[in-house]
């Protein structure tokens, strides 16, 4: 949660695994690269395009990174 | 005013690392008010000479996917300042590099000495959007210093 937070700039106490991505300003096409990015060389996650546009909240990045074995 | 902040690739493994130069002319126009009496090289123009080199060393790598563009800086520092006549040797040095964005880190050094850094985040544009023709001369030069069939690690003599 903290990486996803500083990621964007973002106080900890304001991230939860419920916050949407239309309440995060800076998760716009811009953000969605800037994650892809921080996705492949934070976690060796390789994102493709379509998984991208189906997150919706925080938690679906932790999803992911769980059913990647990335995160417990 | 052209908006070319290379003037020559000295090295490039494309899509890994690439060295190249620009002389700073003391005829820029900026130096009129980048200060009266203080020229120095715009912090945006040193970013900016970053972007470009570190664009090329994609470009030459794939052209399918477009051409590399800045979308984001993570991370810049400067630490000196640049001067006219100097010589800037700006290297770049490719993190990762995908269908839809690259990562590059970049400094420039004059002089032996690094003046400034830079984590650059890249999109792409499709060739189409520019201009029919359009090629970049920098890396069209250096491709053609380097004869035909030349490929991987290549060298200015």
């Amino acid at each position: 949660m903290k990486w996803f937070a500083d990621l964007f700039g973002l106080p900890i106490a304001n991230v939860t695994p419920a916050t949407a991505r239309t309440e995060i300003t800076d998760w716009d096409s811009l953000g969605v690269l800037t994650l892809m990015a921080a996705l492949d060389e934070t976690f060796d996650l390789v994102v493709d395009d379509a998984d991208m546009r189906a997150m919706k909240k925080v938690g679906d990045v932790l999803d992911l990174l769980r059913k990647n074995g990335k995160i417990t | 005013m052209r908006f070319l902040f290379v003037d020559e690739i000295l090295e490039m493994e494309p899509g890994r690392r690439i060295r190249a130069s620009k002389f700073i002319s003391p005829d820029e126009d900026y130096f009129h008010d980048h200060f009266p009496g203080f020229p120095v090289v715009p912090g945006v123009l040193l970013t900016e000479m970053m972007a470009q080199t570190a664009g090329k060393c994609l470009d030459a790598e794939d052209a399918h996917r477009g051409k590399a563009m800045l979308a984001r800086i993570n991370v810049a520092s400067f630490r000196d300042w640049v001067r006219p006549g100097q010589t800037a040797v700006i290297v770049g040095e490719v993190r990762t590099s995908r269908s839809q964005f690259a990562t590059a880190n970049c400094h420039i050094e004059v002089e032996t000495r690094t003046v400034c850094s830079a984590e650059l985040l890249f999109s792409f544009v499709v060739m189409e959007n520019f201009a029919p023709g359009y090629r970049d001369e920098v890396l069209a030069r250096f491709k053609a210093s380097q004869g035909p069939g030349a490929s991987g690690r290549v060298r200015t003599p």
